[in-house]
């Protein structure tokens, strides 16, 4: 029987147990696994690190796609970057107004993903609304004449593949193709473990966005509490939608959710009061 | 240094053991013994069964080497990005290896994270500045400076702090957020007995003890290095002996400490042997030369870097006269061995290096271009009483 050690951190690691493996590679300094747990259904791993199972994932895709979709209000234009296994695109397009482009820079994750996390994508990458493009993340930012709503950065750890997707470079030329009020979400790590990429993003986008914040999920199989995402708008009203206004977003677009709803949407602004004052001392 | 054994002649069964893999695999060759290496590592657990034992990859760093001691559930120290893709062929966990070059560059550093290898060796507070931006993933050792006379190959030269350093190392690293483990020590290669480590574990100890006392977390984790001796006079090494004395000084420490290891030699030195075949012989003086397929530059590359003395073996027996057993690159420095008894050797002759496996074909050239020693793994069983492995 084998087993799944996590290796984020030195001093604790959180244990899978592979009942079977579906796939498993190793590309040039990657290591890519995928297998199943009697209790998370599909777990995907990249380098030592879960990205995704198929028992929480409506949870962070949820999140990180209606909370500003639903917030902006009139979204139809939305930017995926990454997101290669197909969940965000899937969520995206439950919205019926909006046609989504995906930047996904390597073609194997998606082909991978379909074939062996299906239930992820379910036939999403196949939707007319769904423009694919192969391209490095901030290659297509720095080229594209595109504007957009709503650009959705769901990207791996900064330890790797998806670091320039933390850089400086990238929330600037990513705040330069939104629509004016438009809204930038990236995934920003878990800050119990990880409060130097909260710190670290709030520096960088602080100085690209008038209006900066933070909202956050639990999600069980990212090991530590709370995940943070990074907001970034120039309307800061996007942030303060009323409740009224949320449930009639969400009645009109017309579908179920498993995670996200109104409520949850108003109170995920809220943070700790930890993580209030370390970004606090970042203002001094 | 003292003298280099030689074994003249060889017994049928031997000679035919020899000279059917040179005739199958041509030469040169260095041919690695699984069973021999995985009894080793087995020898080791025993005589220290309290400590985990890390495999220095630096050693050897072939991938047969790395996927046998991985299948007996061994750990790895690794020091550089180029090892750790071996590990990641072999789908090795990173939980089970420590990176333990004490200067590194930041890809290294992230390389290794990528890789999942979260503890690092420093032995400077500047070292402490590259870890910080991954504070909260790593663990630290901190390696200390002990000087040895008896050992062979002094690693505490160019890497370790002092010990009076390691409280302000650590509280520097308290200061960003970085938690030291432990310490780590190397009392240098190829130790005549475990006297210095004895030493450096009681010192080690104390100083933990008093960092303990006011450190935030404490230090919980002593690794003791290598230093464990390959037995290059074929006079049959008791390692069970030579540990007795580490042993019992482990056992005085706290029993919720964490301790490591990080052998190579001592585990592939006698796994691996090297297989030559004499390419042409002259006569300078009344002195024989022998001109050998493999040399200095080959894998007889650690008697420059590590100052080794391999056990030769010639197979042919005979009267002996001082002779030359030169490699085959154009340098002059490119002699295996000067005044060595041994009988009158034709070409095509087989010679034969014995305890090959540390730091021989790790650090050959490719000078000349001559062609690497094919490498050969064999599972030819373990025969810890006969020395020649034949």
């Amino acid at each position: 029987m084998r087993y799944f050690k996590e290796t984020l951190y030195d001093s604790v690691c959180q244990e899978f147990r592979i009942d079977k493996v579906y796939f498993e590679s190793r590309t040039e300094h990657q290591h890519l696994i995928i297998f199943h747990n009697a209790f998370l259904g599909r777990v995907m791993a990249l380098d030592g690190v879960v990205q995704t199972t198929e028992a929480d994932e409506f949870i962070y895709h949820e999140m990180m796609a209606h909370v500003p979709i639903f917030a902006h209000g009139q979204a139809r234009k939305v930017l995926i970057i990454g997101g290669g296994d197909g969940a965000m695109l899937r969520e995206v397009l439950r919205h019926a107004q909006i046609q989504a482009t995906q930047v996904e820079i390597d073609q194997a994750v998606i082909d991978m993903s379909k074939e062996h996390l299906p239930n992820h994508s379910q036939g999403a990458f196949d939707d007319p609304r769904a423009n694919i493009v192969i391209d490095d993340g901030i290659e297509f930012l720095r080229n594209t004449s595109e504007k957009f709503d709503v650009i959705i950065c769901d990207s791996t750890d900064p330890i790797g593949p998806g670091e320039v997707l933390f850089s400086q470079d990238f929330y600037t030329l990513a705040h330069d193709c939104l629509t004016p009020g438009g809204i930038l979400v990236t995934q920003n790590g878990v800050p119990f473990f990880q409060l130097d990429e909260v710190t670290t993003t709030h520096q960088r986008m602080k100085k690209v966005f008038a209006d900066h914040a933070f909202y956050s999920a639990a999600v069980p199989t990212y090991h530590g509490g709370i995940m943070t995402f990074a907001w970034g708008s120039d309307n800061p009203a996007l942030r303060q939608i009323d409740r009224q206004t949320l449930e009639r977003r969400f009645s009109d677009a017309g579908f179920r959710t498993r995670y996200y709803n109104p409520a949850i949407h108003q109170a995920c602004f809220a943070l700790p009061q930890y993580l209030l004052d370390e970004l606090a001392e970042q203002k001094e | 240094m003292p003298g280099r054994k030689v074994i003249i002649g060889a017994s049928d069964r031997e000679s035919a053991f020899y000279e059917d893999l040179a005739t199958r695999y041509g030469t040169p060759l260095l041919v690695l013994d699984r069973q021999r290496l995985i009894a080793q590592y087995r020898r080791l657990q025993r005589a220290l069964p309290d400590v985990d034992l890390y495999y220095a990859i630096k050693a050897l760093p072939y991938v047969a080497v790395l996927q046998t001691l991985n299948e007996v559930g061994a750990g790895f120290d690794v020091a550089s990005s180029g090892e750790l893709d071996l590990l990641v062929d072999l789908k090795v966990s990173g939980r089970r290896t420590i990176h333990t070059h004490p200067v590194k560059r930041d890809s290294d550093i992230r390389d290794a994270l990528r890789f999942g290898s979260t503890t690092f060796v420093i032995d400077n507070a500047s070292e402490l500045n590259k870890l910080q931006p991954y504070r909260g993933r790593v663990g630290v050792l901190l390696r200390v400076s002990f000087r040895s006379e008896s050992a062979v190959v002094d690693l505490s030269r160019k890497f370790g702090c002092l010990e009076e350093e390691i409280p302000d190392i650590v509280r520097e690293a308290e200061r960003l957020g970085i938690h030291i483990r432990g310490l780590s020590f190397h009392v240098g290669s190829q130790c005549g007995d475990a006297g210095r480590h004895v030493e450096a574990i009681q010192r080690c100890a104390q100083r933990m003890q008093e960092v303990n006392a006011f450190a935030r977390a404490p230090l919980a984790t002593l690794d003791i290095g290598g230093g464990f001796p390959a037995d290059y006079a074929l006079e049959g090494l008791d390692i069970e002996a030579f540990c007795q004395p580490i042993r019992k000084t482990l056992a005085e420490l706290p029993a919720d400490w964490h301790i490591l290891a990080e052998p190579g030699r001592y585990l592939v030195a006698p796994a691996v042997t090297s297989i030559t075949r004499v390419i042409g012989k002259s006569l300078r003086g009344d002195i024989p030369w022998y001109y050998l397929d493999d040399g200095v530059y080959g894998s007889y590359s650690g008697q420059i870097f590590d100052h080794a003395r391999y056990p030769l073996q010639v197979l042919r027996d005979g009267p002996t006269k001082p002779s030359v057993l030169a490699g085959p690159t154009c340098d002059s420095i490119d002699i295996i061995a000067e005044d060595i008894a041994l009988p009158e050797l034709e070409t095509g002759d087989l010679v034969i290096g014995h305890q090959m496996g540390a730091y021989t074909a790790a650090t050959r050239t490719r000078f000349n271009l001559l062609p690497d020693a094919r490498f050969v793994v064999i599972d030819h069983g373990n025969q810890e009483s006969d020395a020649v492995g034949g």
